[in-house]
């Protein structure tokens, strides 16, 4: 018994150290940086980087777990007219890229933009109204692309959160709103502070929309201290502070996690949802707008505008070819990285050690390491190998640099986190027992990882693989500096444009990346649909 | 299999003799891409491309060292240039064409890079709130009559660092220090944006003078957007610095110089010379709002529009080495904060 368990357990550990090897090569290459770099930032400007992390990694959270957690609980419990429409518009908003985002909104509420226009001749404008590049602006504009990771993965936790629960609860006469504080969210608390630190991540990577609108935080710094001052492994150690706020972050969420008793036998839920009273109705629809129109259709409709005035000047004989590009390489590193995730988080089922916990945590630090970092980390991996593999077999070029195995390497490593917080904290709610009874009935671990964890987790895997595959088709700095020669992706595409301050031209490569994105959040949702009947 | 073999190797020789020139590039305009398709017609030679951040760029040009693919690094500042040239990885070029194209002060002492095109930054002024006669130098926006009233982009922003590291090199690090302590002072807003949202503030009354490169300007009135014409429109341009006794108005430049490893050298230096070509500086001046390094080529009609100019010829070489004491400034300064 003990022999097979390693099995899993080794090729975890073997998956998760070679992944890894970037990030160590990395803090080997980060040892003894040019400290006077990092005196002069110590002092002048470091504590700013990383008071102003702090406090945007604040707000954005209270105002993306506002909009994620209740737009789950309404959509999940409560019938209403368009609850199924909203069920996906909600979800919408994360298919845009946070940097587009914050381009379209400086130009809505540009000076002569369409905004202006309409309020100028009501006079309700001063020029005070067109200071929107400031870090209030940057907390909504985050809050509003980020929130759908919270939304999305509460949601699938509510739907889990089974009868077995709820339907005493509610016979012991407790209301909705008891319900919810007493069960539903302690049940729900891994899904909620594991997505919570998805976004987490994601403000402490972002660079397009805090670097446009003027907030320092430790990742422009990264970027700075690289690009400005040309030392990039000063850049490395602020990254590997970056890298400490997740894991204190992290420590949190698992110390939380370990508190959660409650597991459910159980699957399949059937309750019933309430109807909305018609003044908690009317909030309701309101409450649900506000994410949905700002985070989703305002800046759709820019983009479809937009995209007809420039598809012509912008649309070039590449342009099938950009596509599928982003198509491919997006399935395909999702499709890797949902395998390996429920690997993993099968092997942690199994083999539940502080170990194989702390191992899978390694295994997704990948996304709290700005992209350019990683970049570096896979090129200069990937370079030593090549030369070594050129001094030992005298080849006479580079074998793996500059590949697309090697840009997909860098996303997996990447984007493993968002793969394993789906399957680990779906796997939170589904007890152990499970997989027992069907070992006790003599199937293999094996067997029983495809005969039954996977028909349960079905569900959670396709999520997961959503969720990557709209991450990785929004990536752009590690293809920007990984990509083979005239290599081009969605992204690199839009961001092409954007770079250039012609943002109103990036809309038709930005609309694609929408278009494709919709077809799996439109997929899931059907399917959604299909096993709550 | 010996046909197999025989297919290959001849795929393989087909590959190897297919003229190529590999770029690396920092530049994303539209005015390069079809330059590179004219370049192909012309000579038959292709170019393939990679585009990122000149220093990503410079980064894997050394990790690939001896066997790296790049022929050409195209980059969007002399800064950049210079750091390539720090860590050896240009070769120098002989080409007479070039040599008697680009004046000196606009290449390296050794050939080892070149610039392509110039760019000038001069001060936008709203045309309501200011007349250019209260305009004279960069260094007179320090002035107290200036308090609140001045836009300018971030410390990151390379051209930003260019025009510091100008003034060290010409008037030395402590005078740079105090004008960037000035403009600091007299800031209307902390620095956001780009260039083009600077243009946008003082349109709209945020601040009434921008510090700001010259071909977003062109952009925004030939674009079609009707918001950056509208800001266009209430703008007005100076070139500082003008006065005999003033080294005249700050440019930053577009380069390239020849990777050290590169295989196609030839093709490099071809690819070089084309852009340095007549034709070439006539489409950046028409298409992309730059200025010409080519004396030969006509600035566009909207930069002639803008007036004639003096620009500082201080060599860009001695410049692209201060970059980063100028950004050590910036942050001494506080300037993004």
């Amino acid at each position: 018994m003990k022999r097979i368990l390693n099995r899993y357990v080794i090729s975890s550990t073997v998956i998760i150290f070679v992944l890894l090897l970037p990030i160590v090569s990395l803090f080997i290459y980060a040892y003894g940086g040019q400290s006077d770099t990092l005196v002069h930032l110590k002092d002048t400007a470091l504590n700013d980087y990383v008071f102003n992390t702090l406090k945007l990694i604040f707000f954005v959270s209270i105002l993306s777990l506002i909009f994620g957690v209740i737009a789950a609980y309404i959509t999940v419990f409560y019938t209403f007219r368009f609850a199924s429409i909203y069920a996906i518009l909600l979800a919408l908003p994360f298919v845009i890229p946070t940097y587009i985002l914050g381009y379209i909104y400086s130009d809505i509420l540009a000076y002569f933009g369409p905004v202006h226009i309409w309020l100028k001749d009501l006079g309700l404008i001063d020029k005070n109204f067109f200071d929107v590049l400031n870090f209030n602006s940057v907390v909504v504009i985050l809050s509003l692309g980020l929130y759908p990771y919270i939304y999305l993965i509460v949601k699938a936790s509510f739907l889990k959160s089974s009868s077995a629960l709820l339907q005493p609860a509610l016979s012991l006469g407790k209301n909705k709103i008891e319900l919810f504080y007493q069960v539903i969210l302690p049940l729900s608390r891994p899904a909620i502070i594991g997505s919570l630190a998805l976004v987490i991540m994601e403000v402490i990577n972002e660079y397009g929309t805090v670097s446009y609108y003027g907030v320092d935080t430790l990742s422009t710094a990264i970027y700075s201290t690289w690009f400005s001052l040309n030392d990039p492994k000063s850049s490395v150690f602020l990254s590997i502070i970056a890298m400490s706020i997740v894991f204190f972050l992290l420590a949190i969420e698992k110390f939380s996690r370990s508190n959660s008793a409650y597991k459910s036998e159980s699957i399949s839920k059937v309750f019933k949802k309430d109807e909305l009273k018609s003044y908690q109705k009317f909030f309701a629809y309101i409450f649900l707008s506000i994410p949905v129109l700002f985070g989703f259709i305002v800046p759709f409709v820019w983009i479809i505008i937009y995209t007809f005035k420039y598809a012509l000047e912008v649309i070039d004989e590449a342009f099938l070819e950009v596509v599928m590009n982003s198509f491919v390489a997006s399935s395909f590193s999702a499709f890797v990285i949902v395998f390996l995730a429920f690997f993993i988080s099968y092997t942690i089922r199994i083999y539940d050690n502080t170990y194989t916990k702390y191992l899978s945590k390694l295994a997704g630090i990948g996304y709290a390491i700005p992209g350019v970092v990683i970049g570096v980390g896979v090129l200069s991996l990937f370079g030593d190998i090549d030369h070594g593999l050129i001094s030992a077999f005298g080849l006479d070029e580079l074998l793996l640099s500059g590949t697309l195995f090697a840009m997909v390497f860098a996303y997996v490593l990447r984007f493993l986190a968002v793969g394993l917080n789906m399957t680990e904290s779906s796997y939170e709610n589904i007890s152990i027992n499970i997989n027992k009874a069907s070992r006790n009935l003599g199937l293999s671990y094996w067997q029983t990882l495809v005969r039954v964890e996977f028909p349960i987790m079905k569900k959670t895997l396709f999520f997961a693989f959503l969720l990557v595959f709209v991450d990785v088709i929004k990536e752009l700095p590690l293809t920007l500096v990984l990509r083979p020669f005239n290599y081009e992706t969605l992204a690199t595409k839009t961001y092409e444009y954007a770079a250039n301050t012609m943002i109103q031209q990036s809309a038709t490569y930005a609309f694609v990346i929408v278009f494709l994105s919709f077809i799996p959040v439109i997929l899931s949702h059907s399917k959604n649909k299909e096993e709550d009947k | 299999m010996r046909k197999i073999v025989g297919v290959s190797v001849l795929f393989g020789v087909l590959l190897l003799a297919a003229d190529v020139v590999n770029v690396y590039s920092h530049r994303h305009y539209e005015v390069d891409k079809k330059l590179y398709k004219d370049f192909y017609k012309k000579t038959g030679i292709k170019v393939n491309l990679i585009k990122a951040s000149s220093a990503e760029l410079i980064k894997r040009i050394e990790v690939e060292g001896k066997f790296t693919k790049a022929d050409v690094l195209l980059t969007t500042d002399v800064g950049m240039l210079e750091l390539a040239r720090s860590k050896d990885l240009f070769q120098s070029v002989k080409s007479e064409f070039l040599e008697n194209t680009i004046a000196v002060y606009l290449r390296d002492k050794d050939n080892l890079w070149f610039a392509l095109t110039k760019r000038a930054r001069v001060i936008a002024y709203n045309i309501d709130e200011v007349q250019p006669s209260e305009l004279s130098t960069y260094n007179a926006l320090t002035d107290k009559t200036w308090k609140d009233r001045i836009v300018v982009t971030k410390s990151t922003e390379v051209y930003n660092q260019s025009l510091l590291a100008s003034f060290i090199v010409n008037y030395g690090e402590k005078n740079a220090s105090l004008w960037a302590k000035g403009i600091k002072e007299n800031m209307a807003r902390k620095p956001s944006g780009a260039d083009k949202d600077s243009l946008r503030a003082i349109a709209a009354g945020l601040g009434d003078v921008a510090i700001v490169n010259t071909y977003y300007i062109g952009q925004m009135i030939k674009g079609k957007s009707f918001s950056d014409k509208a800001t266009a429109e209430a703008i007005g341009i100076f070139f500082p610095n003008q006065s005999k006794d003033e080294k005249g108005t700050h440019i930053n430049v577009s380069g390239a110089g020849v990777v050290k490893h590169a295989k196609h050298k030839e093709n490099a230096i071809k690819f070089i010379e084309f852009l340095a070509s007549k034709e070439a500086q006539e489409a950046f001046s028409e298409v992309n709002f730059e200025y010409p390094v080519n004396k030969e080529a006509k600035t566009s009609q909207l930069l002639q529009s803008w007036g004639e100019f003096r620009e500082d010829k201080t060599s860009l070489h001695k410049v692209g080495t201060k970059n980063i004491d100028a950004v050590k400034i910036f942050h001494k300064v506080r300037w993004d904060k």
